[in-house]
This record gives structure tokens, sequence and C-alpha cells, in this order.
């Protein structure tokens, strides 16, 4: 319902522009003009309307987003011009009136202008120095203050006030400011941010200011008023932007159900996989438990007991540990050193190019694979170039030989199912899983309530409606595909802060093959969420090949980094692939540049063979070219993309296709190896390197995936709900067994781990906005503002290369290092295959033990949740225990539990300060904070400020007065330790 | 696996490469004629922004910045060593000038401040393949720290990319502290932790440590881990209040206070420390001195000079300077002649950067520059050979490989040590 109404109000592609509105009754007419505003600093006198929307006051602080294509982000013209207009009817008198914006704005009463902010970006940037941060630090004693609880101005906007005289008539009031204005030497535009654009008016006789309003709305212009008025409207504007992306896709609808079509004729054209019936014995929930226990079933029956002597050399946990560590990078796949593949027994025993078969069982004086680890020729000695092998490591590989070179399929004791995991275990890994939080307490009762025998699914299909899904999976399409937006001046591989588009592709659960296809078509805006940004690789000279790498990785499963400056010597990927790909990604051919290559006589210096070649000089200019023809047919896009003439369509309709059975495939191993712990191909990211441990599952899982219309949710929707994923972790096991007969516990994510500590304790995810130019001083080439982060995949990389405490932001920091010891990474110039494979380091132990942040989440502040929950009526008893369900989602153990009621039960009666201590009245009079942004960070007093701030992040919030310090310390004492607990770190 | 020891435990045994090792590991290289020193480790001072050798360490005729006429700001000050003339505020460095070697001839072509950054801590320009790992993360990953039972890097500074392990991995990366007072992230707890408290808490996460998973058991004893280092043993070393009230008078302000501290981390068995200069309260720019953050240049040169100096003589009273490489990096320098505000530039095309005791044949200066330090005249020593005679200087063979994925990248992109600071 709501829906439809902003569907009419806006019109963002209207051909024809629209004339100004003569206000409508009650409402504030927004009126946003792209065309006919002047680059220079002066207002417009045509500027004609390019989108409408209504407000109900004259309040604004973001616009809804523009959207283009199928629903992507995308800029509006620099400078655009922003009129607010209405009907106002004042009471008769002298009011004061104020006009605060970001821009440049005049406000106009019956079309004369009453109130003007300065056209001063050039003159702060140049005259007082922003641009190199040396804006005085008091610049900022000049600020109006009118009032005891004025609200002053947030940084970066120009203000101003007066006071008029009102008859009691309506009256039109229209008010107007310019965004994205340009730097007038450089022509950059500032970025186009509103700032606090308002008009508000306090009436005569009162110090009350008031959101000016032509209805019956009622917005107080206080801090307090302010915070509920934004987000409030924050929820109305995710609803429009919502609602737009969806009428930009339905546009495309046509086109879009033509590839189901096709996709739909493809299946039927082709050979359904066959699902096994189930063994004997074996619990199923659907197909996937069929196949996994059908390969169970036969490699039990294969399984030779007389190959296991106890004693024996166990060849998976003792043998492949040691090659994979030193032979699999040129020793495993299909393009391997002296063709010797060390990866399979067949392969193995079979030999390579200069020694025969590598392994003669029970014979290890013949086996080349141990003289080659003996010799002391360094030409001869493997590993080549590097450390040989340690002699109890050579002693082992000796032993395995010589009892016969044993090298079973499996591993040998992961032949038994684990039962299904218990109800609470499987909350919380389904939970974390979707929606990267651990479940609340009110989560965890409502499912313990629900005795129907689907209580499970049912569970499942909650979470998968739950719009948090989305934020559990920014971190990992981050990683895979390299977004990279910092704050200040680029650094390598930096891109636009595509993160808004992936996140809303997630909220939309856009179908896989739409969000490749946006994705690869780089439309939209590059500095402000749109796919563009993605197209971005500051400070590297060729910037397609590097989107080039992670797009092969990302949706085919083939690794070519190597391939920018040679071709690869253990992937079969030649340099011109790589470079064809670039092509098709740039629309044009692409030059080898001479940093794209390396030197051959470099290569052959030594005597041993160059381990790579260079194929392409530098200098070589490569068209575009679809360099996968194994995995789909060229021809294939004249007739599936959209515009078959763009080489991006192109590419994206060969990636996509459903005769390319490859994208499907990774797709759905990915998600699999997100739930599962383990892909089917062990690498998500490059293939060539593993062998299939599955592939009628995984050729069955990709059919279904394009089944449903390449769903991702459907998929996991799939897996979740398999027998095989909910099965109980078997302790023994750091990794799931192959055959996934046990899931084994999976290290937490580090945005799960920190977003869980928050939403577990109710302290509120609280840091500054995440941005350096605060105050919107610099250019929008060199500045970028992600924002209020909310959740710990928002945080960007400060990159304080300068070491200057002005630059940092600390309580992002504080978060940031905890973030980065459990594997995520504020800078990411290169992309992650999969889920990160992040090893336990005593950092992680030390920072949740001692750290800032864990500091502030284990002291009962105000403002923490569990301050609110410990001040319930409730026996101890009954406190222990629901303090285990919230941070642990479990019982406490019996020992556990008359250990932690041991310690709260003395002085819990009198735990509440009934009336505490009034908060200290505010020293002197009422001033506006200080802020510290790059137009003055080279100040001094700038790096006080911060450092102060540094000082305050490290303390945090005081702890509250309304509780009797000495059972808060207890208490904080025993929250501590629930926090420390060892299972927070893995996912059970 | 159970990882008892620190973040570098493998790297302790990686320390121990053999002179047969390094010839394989190239063999195309002159091996034999590497020279090898005995540092065993290293401080590597920061000075963010661009430190200006002409007002410093390659000083040449006088000129002035209220005038703009180009030349060195200060007075220039004889050094102990014969010939080689420091400037005035850099007066007490002056007098120790045969423990010091400035390599005035250094070189590349970056003049943005984080690439040259990267570049001065990595060795190598960006890359869109691979993330270099730091020489100090490298001197990390090779040696490990002295004492098995602390960790091998510290930071006093700020985290960033430049200063991190790249593709060796995070076990070969730092642990930091951003002050002095406030102890390394992760090793000194905010809010005071009485003893009873203390064992308040720990008797409770001991009933949450018994878990049998052995992903979890070995997670507990990482917790173990941390908890010893966070216990009296290291972390007494960074009570700076047991130092004599003299000596931390003599090193002077947060500067001096971090050298002050490096000292006793080398005493405590770290391996390499690098510590960040930049503050940048005396002057607002740092070492950036571009237009009025020239002004205040002085007293940030004159705090240079006291700490660095005091750490000499420092190390050198402990019987620690042989062992002690100190090393000042910046990521350029800046030319004699004066912008419009008075400041300087970047010039990245010749500059400074020092060592200073390590048991290395020091003299004083090496390299020659013109009479504006603006161009190398004799001996240009790339950072590639800069970090090449550090590794040197510690023991390690910089041609050595180390692998990057499936790619071996050589210490250093072909540095070659400076042989005339080899005994």
């Amino acid at each position: 319902m709501v829906r439809l109404v902003f569907v009419l109000c806006l019109a963002a592609t209207a051909a024809v522009p629209l004339r100004s509105a003569v206000p409508a009754a009650g409402v504030v007419t927004v009126e946003i003009c792209e065309e006919g505003v002047p680059k220079d600093a002066t207002w417009p006198t045509e500027a004609k309307v390019t989108e409408r929307y209504t407000e109900d006051v004259f309040g604004l602080f973001e616009l809804p987003h523009k959207y283009v294509g199928t629903g992507v982000r995308a800029d509006r013209a620099f400078p655009s011009l922003v009129r607010a207009s209405a009907t106002v009817q004042l009471p008769a008198g002298k009011h004061r009136v104020l006009l605060r914006s970001r821009g440049p704005a005049r406000l106009l009463v019956e079309g004369k202008t009453v109130l003007e902010t300065p056209f001063d970006h050039a003159r702060i940037y140049t005259t007082l120095r922003a641009v190199g941060g040396e804006v005085l630090f008091n610049e900022q004693d000049k600020y109006l203050n009118l009032g005891p609880d004025f609200r002053f101005a947030p940084p970066g906007n120009r203000e101003t006030w007066a006071t008029l005289e009102f008859s009691g008539a309506p009256q039109t009031v229209v008010l107007e400011t310019l965004i994205g204005v340009l730097e007038p030497r450089s022509k950059t535009p500032f970025r186009p941010e509103l700032g606090e654009t308002v008009a508000a008016f306090s009436p005569a006789g009162s110090e009350t200011w008031y959101l000016l309003s032509p209805g019956t709305r009622t917005v107080r212009y206080t801090d307090e008023g302010w915070a509920a008025y934004e987000a409030e409207r924050r929820l109305r504007l995710e609803t429009m932007n919502t609602a737009a992306r969806a009428t930009r896709r339905a546009e495309h609808a046509g086109y879009w159900n033509r590839r189901r079509d096709a996709a739909r004729a493809y299946l039927q054209a082709t050979r359904e996989e066959p699902v096994p019936s189930l063994p004997p014995g074996f619990p199923a929930h659907n197909a996937i438990d069929h196949f996994l226990a059908a390969r169970i079933a036969k490699v039990a029956a294969d399984y030779d007991p007389k190959a296991a002597k106890p004693g024996s050399v166990d060849f998976h946990r003792e043998i492949k540990p040691l090659f994979e560590a030193k032979c699999y990078q040129c020793h495993q796949g299909a393009k391997v050193k002296g063709g010797l593949r060390l990866d399979l027994r067949t392969e193995a025993l079979a030999g390579g190019n200069a020694d025969g078969p590598a392994l003669v069982p029970h014979q290890p004086a013949k086996s080349p694979l141990l003289q080659r680890l003996l010799t002391t020729d360094p030409d001869e000695r493997m590993p080549a170039m590097s450390d040989p092998l340690a002699a109890a490591d050579i002693e082992l590989v000796r032993r395995w030989i010589a009892e016969g070179a044993v090298w079973p399929d499996f591993a040998r004791q992961s032949l038994a199912l684990t039962p299904p995991a218990d109800d609470l275990t499987f909350l919380r890994r389904v939970t974390l899983d979707t929606i990267g939080l651990v479940p609340t307490e009110a989560e965890i009762a409502a499912f313990r309530a629900d005795r129907s025998p689907d209580r499970r699914t049912k569970v499942i299909d909650r979470l998968l409606a739950d719009p948090r899904w989305a934020d559990q999976w920014m971190g990992y399409w981050m990683d895979v595909l390299a977004e990279n937006p910092n704050l200040i001046n680029p650094t390598l591989n930096n891109t636009g802060p595509f993160r808004w588009w992936i996140h809303e592709s997630l909220r939309d659960n856009k179908p896989l093959d739409l969000f490749v296809t946006e994705l690869l078509r780089l439309e939209g805006s590059d500095r402000f969420g749109g796919p563009a940004g993605f197209g971005v690789a500051s400070q590297n000279d060729v910037p397609m090949a590097a989107k080039g790498v992670i797009v092969s990785s990302a949706f085919l499963g083939v690794e070519m980094k190597c391939a920018r400056c040679h071709d690869s010597p253990t992937h079969t990927s030649k340099q011109k692939d790589l470079f064809s790909l670039a092509a098709l990604l740039a629309q044009k051919p692409v030059k080898v540049p001479t940093t794209s290559s390396v030197p051959m006589d470099h290569l052959t210096a030594g005597g041993r063979k160059a381990l790579v070649e260079v194929t392409l000089p530098p200098g070589s200019e490569v068209a575009p070219a679809w360099p996968f023809a194994a995995f789909c047919d060229e021809q294939t896009a004249a007739t599936l993309a959209e515009q078959p003439d763009n080489t991006r369509d192109r590419l994206a309709a060969l990636i996509t296709a459903p005769q390319n059975e490859r994208f499907a495939q990774v797709m759905a191993n990915r998600i699999w190896e997100r739930f599962m712990g383990r892909g089917i191909v062990e690498l998500p990211g490059d293939w060539e390197k593993a062998s299939v441990s599955h592939p009628e599952l995984l050729r069955w899982l990709a059919r279904e995936l394009v089944r449903s219309g390449y769903d991702l949710k459907a998929m996991a929707r799939l897996i979740l709900t398999s027998h095989a994923y909910q099965r109980a972790v078997d302790p023994a096991l750091s990794a799931p067994s192959p055959l996934f007969t046990a899931p084994a516990p999976r290290r937490i994510g580090a945005e799960q781990l920190v977003d869980s500590l928050f939403a577990a304790t109710g302290k509120p995810f609280s840091v500054e906005p995440v941005v350096i130019d605060l105050d919107s001083a610099r250019p929008m080439n060199v500045s970028i503002d992600l924002g209020i982060a909310r959740r710990a995949w928002m945080l960007g990389s400060t990159s304080n290369e300068r070491d200057r405490p002005s630059l940092s932001l600390p309580r992002n920091q504080a978060i940031g290092e905890v973030l980065e010891v459990f594997g995520w990474r504020a800078e990411r110039p290169d992309a992650i295959g999969g889920t990160r494979r992040v090893e336990g380091n005593v950092l992680q132990p030390a920072l949740i033990a001692n750290g800032t942040m864990m500091s502030w989440l284990v002291r009962l502040s105000d403002d923490h949740g569990l301050t609110r929950f410990v001040l319930e009526d409730q026996a101890v008893e009954t406190l222990v225990d629901r303090l285990y369900l919230r941070l642990l989602t479990r019982l406490p153990s019996a020992r556990e539990k008359a250990h932690a009621v041991g310690l709260l039960k003395p002085g819990y009666a009198n735990r509440e300060v009934k009336t505490p201590p009034p908060p200290a009245p505010p020293a002197g009079p009422r001033t506006r904070p200080k802020y510290v942004s790059w137009s003055n960070h080279m100040s001094p007093e700038a790096n006080l400020e911060r450092v102060e701030q540094n000082s305050a992040a490290r303390r945090g919030e005081p702890p509250t007065a309304r509780l009797e310090p000495g059972w808060r310390e207890r208490f904080e004492d025993v929250l501590w330790a629930l926090l420390n607990a060892p299972e927070w770190t893995h996912v059970m | 696996m159970n990882r008892r020891t620190f973040l570098s435990h493998a790297a302790t045994a990686a320390a121990a490469a053999t002179l047969p090792g390094l010839l394989r590991a190239n063999p195309g290289a002159q091996v034999l004629s590497l020279p090898k020193g005995k540092a065993e480790h290293c401080i590597f001072i920061w000075l963010g922004g661009g430190m200006s050798q002409i007002d410093t360490f390659d000083p040449k005729k006088r000129g002035s910045s209220k005038t703009r006429t180009a030349g060195t700001d200060y007075d220039l000050v004889d050094t102990a060593v014969p010939g080689v003339k420091f400037t005035e505020p850099m007066a007490k460095s002056a007098r120790l000038a045969e423990q010091i070697t400035v390599v005035r001839t250094v070189h590349h072509t970056i003049g943005e401040h984080g690439l040259a950054t990267n570049f001065v801590h990595t060795g190598r320009p960006v890359s869109g393949s691979t993330i270099y790992p730091s020489f100090g993360s490298i001197i990390a990953h090779e040696r490990g720290a002295v004492y098995e039972k602390v960790p091998a890097y510290l930071l006093i500074g700020y985290p960033n990319v430049s200063r991190g392990p790249g593709f060796l991995g995070p076990k070969h990366g730092y642990i930091y502290l951003t002050d002095t007072e406030s102890g390394p992230a992760g090793f000194s707890p905010v809010d005071r932790i009485d003893g009873e408290r203390a064992q308040r808490r720990q008797s409770t996460l001991k009933l949450l440590q018994g878990r049998e998973e052995e992903s979890l058991s070995s997670y507990a004893e990482l917790q173990r881990e941390a908890l010893r280092l966070a216990g009296p043993d290291f972390m007494r070393t960074f009570k700076l209040d047991q130092e004599p009230a003299a000596l931390r008078q003599a090193y002077g302000g947060e500067f001096g206070q971090r050298c002050l501290l490096s000292r006793r981390l080398v005493q405590a068995g770290v391996r390499f420390i690098e510590v960040s200069h930049n503050l940048n309260f005396i002057n607002g720019a740092g070492w950036d001195t571009h237009n009025a953050g020239h002004q205040n240049q002085y007293g940030l040169v004159q705090e240079l000079d006291s700490a660095f100096s005091t750490l000499i003589t420092d190390l050198q009273d402990k019987k620690l300077l042989d062992k002690t490489l100190i090393v000042i990096g910046t990521e350029f320098g800046r030319p004699g002649s004066f912008d419009a505000g008075g400041g300087r530039g970047h010039q990245e095309r010749s500059f400074s950067l020092i060592l200073a005791g390590g048991g290395l044949k020091h003299r004083g200066a090496y390299g020659v520059t013109d009479d504006l330090s603006a161009k190398i005249v004799e001996n240009r020593v790339s950072v590639p050979d800069f970090h090449a005679t550090i590794h040197a200087a510690m023991g390690i063979d910089p041609t050595k490989n180390l692998g990057a994925g499936s790619r071996p990248v050589p210490i250093t992109d072909g540095g070659k040590p400076i042989t005339a600071l080899f005994a």
C-alpha cells in the first residue's frame, strides 16, 4: 500500500522534466533538479525538476537513492539542486527562523529570499587550507547557540538565522540547497550530501526550536527530537529505496523472464542427476543426505581393515599434511612441475617425467620421492627453492613407504555418522550461520516451547526471511570481491564502496545470475555504492586485469593471479587468457605494461629450468575475447546477452549462462562450503588444485540452483534442512570429515563474533562515523564516508600511514583490532577465495581478555543491556540460567551454576541502589563539541582532542550508579569469564 | 595442534638457515661474497612525513626559510667523524657519529606518502597481486624472537598494512601499542583488576575451559599463553618508571620514552621494534614540513636528537649497542629550496636513511650528494640495497626466497648490502 504511493511520487527516469510544483497542502514537496544547474557557484535560474517526493517537515539528511538499470545506485548530476517547498502557516508575530545545510542554501518566503548561507566550499578548501588539513582549530569557535536546548550544528553545516515577521496567513516557503558543488580548480565535486538541511523556527517568546512544518506533524529541533525523527525517516527512506529498486527491476522483467525460460529449457534438454536411493540404516531429510549416504556406504564397503595395522603410519594424519605443506604447491592438480602429481596415489605410482614412479611400496631406497628429500645436490633436492624437510619428517616418509605406502581414499575414523545436534546447539549454529548473531532469549524460548516435529524447518524459514541475512553474507562477498574503499587518499587497489550494492542485492535476494550481471556491467555510482565501484583499482596500472583475477576466481573457480605477469607455473591459465578477460571488462584492447611481466633472464638465472614463462611481451595488445571456451561456447552470448554488442554484457551472459555448468557449480559449492565448513571442492576459488569429493551431489546441487532461478536462499534452505548440516560435531575433528559424516567445530567469523558479543550483552554498537572527512571539506575523489556502522562489516580502514593521532578513529580502532585478529581485513587489496582460513593466535584471547572493546562489554554502564537485565526481579538461580542462555545458548552445568550462584548470591538482595546520586551538573555553559576532521587534522589542538577521544574510548562509559559496586564487580567478573569462554570462538 | 609458543613459533625453525640452504635458494647469486653481521635486535625509528635530510643529517650551505634562500635552515656542526657534518639541532648525535652511518644517497621515485611509506617498509612497489611483508615482519619470520617467550615484533605506533606481514601471514605480524602509557593492546587491562577479581575471573573461566572439543582446548591453551604474557614477567618491560629519572629525562618526551621502551624490549628479547616518531604535536605537520609546518621543525629535530643520542649511549652503557641495529627511516626527503609558505616539498630522488650500532663499521656518512642534496654524486643506494644491508647486519641472506603462494619471492628485490659497512 505504502509502496504504491512512493512509486507514484518518484519519477527518476521521467523523460520530460517536471515543472516546479505548486506546494501541496500539508506536505513538503521535495524536488531534485539535475538539469539546468550551473557549475559555478551561482543559483540556477531554470533548473528542471527530475525527481519529486514528499516529506512531512523541513528536515532532510539524505535523499532517496537514484537507481538505474536493474536497480543499482547511481550518481545524480554534480551539482544538483534540491528544493523543498510547502505552504506553511505560522501564527502572526515575529519568530526566529534558522536555515542550516551542508551545501549552500537559501530560504524564500513568498518568493523572497529571507535567509542565505554562502558558497564557501572553495574558500574553506583553498583559503583556509582544508586541502592540506590546516584549517585552524578555532574556526570552530564560530557557531550558533540560540537557546538552552538548541541543537548545535553538526560538523560541516552552514547556518544562519533571522527574526522574521509573519502575518498569520498561509505562506509559501521554499528551501533550496545545492549538493555536489564543484571545487573550482579541479572541477571535482564535493560529496553530494545534505548534512542536516533544515528550516526551523522558534516562536516569539519561546526558546524552543521546531522544524518548520506545513501540516500536523511537530518535530522539536533538539538533539533528542532530531535523533528520533532521523531514525524514523531512515526506515521510510529504506522502504522508498527498496520500492525504487523493485520498480527498476520490474522494467527489465521481460529479459530476465526469457533468461529463466532459457535456463528451464537447458535443464530439460540435459540429463538429470539421479538421486541415489538411501542405503539401509542411514537417516535422511532430503536428497543431499541420499547422495552423502550412498557415498559413505560405498567407501565402507570398499574399506579394507587389513590395510590398517596398529602403530603404522597413518597417511591422512601424518603424511598428507606434509604433502600439503611441502609438495602440493607444485605437485597437485592438472598442471604440475615435472609432470608429477602427489595428490592421487595412482599418479604418484605412475610418476613424473624425470624419475619414473615416485613411489615403490615397501622399497624406500628405490623410491625417488624419498631420495629427492635426502639428496644434498641443490639441483635435485625437494622441495625446490626452500628449506629441506626436517629429519623426523623424512623418517616418517621412509617408514610409510617401507610399510607399503598405504594410501586409503578417506581417513579411517570417519565412517560413522554423528547423531543430530541437540536443539539448542542447532539453534545457535543456524542463527549464527544465517544472520550472524547468537539467538536472543526470546528466540530460544520460542524454539524450546515449540514441540512440533518441523520446528527446525520453521526456524530456518524464519531466519531466511530475516533482513539480517544480508549482514551475515557481507563479509564473505567483500572478501571474495575485494571490496576495498579507503576513507582518504587512495592506496593500492582501492575500490568504491560497492558494499552498499552487495547489501541491497542480498536484501532483495537477487538471483545470483542477476547479481553477477549487475556487477560485471559496472554501472551506476563508483564512489557512492554502485557496482561501478568494483571497476576501480587505484594505483593499479591494469585495473581490469585485477578485476579479471577476482571475477574468474569468484564465479568460475579459476585462479589467474599468476597470469598477471607470466603463465602460471602451477595453473593452466595463460597470461593471454587473463588479458583477454581484462579486455572484455575494459570494452577495448588492453596493453600489457612492463610492470605486468618479469624479465626472462631473471627467470633462467642459475641453471634450473625456469619455473614460469612469459608468453606476452610487455607492450602486447590483447583484444576482448572469452578465454573459457571449455565452460561455455562464446556463441551463446549472441542469443543470451541483453546487449550482445557490449563486451561486459557478453561476459556476464557467458559466465551466468545455464550452459556454463561451472558457474552454477561454483556458486553451489560456495554456499555449501559456508554452511558445511568444507567445500565439495575444497578451495572454492581455485578448482584446479583439488578433486571433487562428491561430483554427483555437486552436479545435482548446481542444477537445483539453476532450477530455483539462481536463488541463494533456496540453496541455503536445501543445505540447512539436510540431516548432514544438522548433525552434532565430532569433538575430535578439527576439520569436517571429507565424507560429511560429522561437522567439526568451525572457527567463528570475526564479524559474527563481534556482532554477537554486542547483541548478546545488549551493549550498543557505537562507533564514530566511519569517515575522516567529517565536515565534507575534501572533494569526493579523496574522501569516502561509510556512515554510521551498526554491524561489524560496515567498518573501514583509516589506513593511518602517517601515524597522526588526529587521523585515527579510536572507537573504530578498538573494534577493528578485535576483528582483525579473528581474520577480518580492514583493507582488502586482493580477494580471498572463499571462507577465510584463520589460525588461532595468542592475540585472540589477549584482546578478548583485556582489549578496549571487551572492557566496554564487561562493564555494566547505564546503556548496557545487562544492567537492565540484572535489575529484573528474579531469583539469582534464574538470573544465572538466563545469563548462560543469553550468552552461550545453553543452560549452565550443575558445577557452573553452583559456582556462579555462589559468587552472585552475597549481596544479591541489595544489589540495586534505589536512589542513585543525580548526575553531576555540566560544568560551565553548554558549548558545541569540537570535532577533528581532515580539514583541521594538522593543528596541534586536533591531535590533543583526538588523544583525549582516544583516552575516552579506552575508558569507555562509566559503571552505572544503580548497582552496588561490590556486587556489580562480581557480576562483571562472571560476565568476563562467560565472554571469554572458548565456545565463543567456534560455531559448534 | 596446540601452539604453546608465541606467534612466531614457526619462525624460529626457519631461522636456522644454513649456507647450503642459501646456495640452493638462489644458485645464481654470488652468495659467498655476501657480508654477514652479528646484530641480534633491530630498532626501527620511523619519521613519518618525510624527514628533511638537508636540515638534519646531510646539511649543506646555510639558507633561510625567512628569505626563501635555498639551503640548510640551521647552523652546521662538526661530528666526531672528520669531514662529516650534521646540523646544530642534531649536535648530541653528532658527537656520536662514530657509531652512526648516514646513508645519504637513498632514492626512489614515489612522491606520495602512503605509497612511499609502503616502499620504504617493504622494498617493493605495490603490486596488484601480492601483499609484500615489511622488513620487520621478514626479520621476525626469519629469526623469530630472541627469547622464545616474548613476541618477535613490536610496533609502537598505529597499525597499518605497510608495517604488516603481508603474504607471510598474521603470525609474523606485530603486537602494537599507540602510547607508552596504556601498554600493548590485549595485554594490559583497561580497568585495574586486583588479585581477588582476577582470581574470581580465572576460577569461573576455568570451568568453561574443560570442553572436550579439540578446537576449544587448543584455544584454551592460547588463553593460558596470553595470560602468561599479560603477567608480570613480560609486562614489567613496559613499566618505564623503573628507570632512573635522569635517564628518562635524557630521552625526552613521548618519543624519547618510546625509544627507552624499545631498549627495554631489546633486553626482554624482542627481535624487532618499530617506533614511530610522528606525533605531530610540536609543529602539527610532523615531518611533513610543508609551509608553516617547517617553522617549528627545529624542536622536532631536537627531540629526535635527544632520543636518538640517548638511545645510542644507553645501549652502549648496557653493552647492547653492537647487538642492536638502530635504523632511522622515512618515506622520502625534502628539497633544499623552500616553497611559497617557507616550508619544503617532497624529494624522493635523493634522501638520507640512517644506521647506527648493530656491530657495523660505521663511518659517519656514506654516499655523497650535490650542493643542495638534490642529486646523488656518488654511491647510490636503492631502498632494496638499504634493506639488504639491514638483513645482512642481522645475519639474514637478503637473496633468500620466501614463499608467496606458489611463487618464490627473494627477501629483497635484488638489493646488495653496502659492503663498506661490514668489517
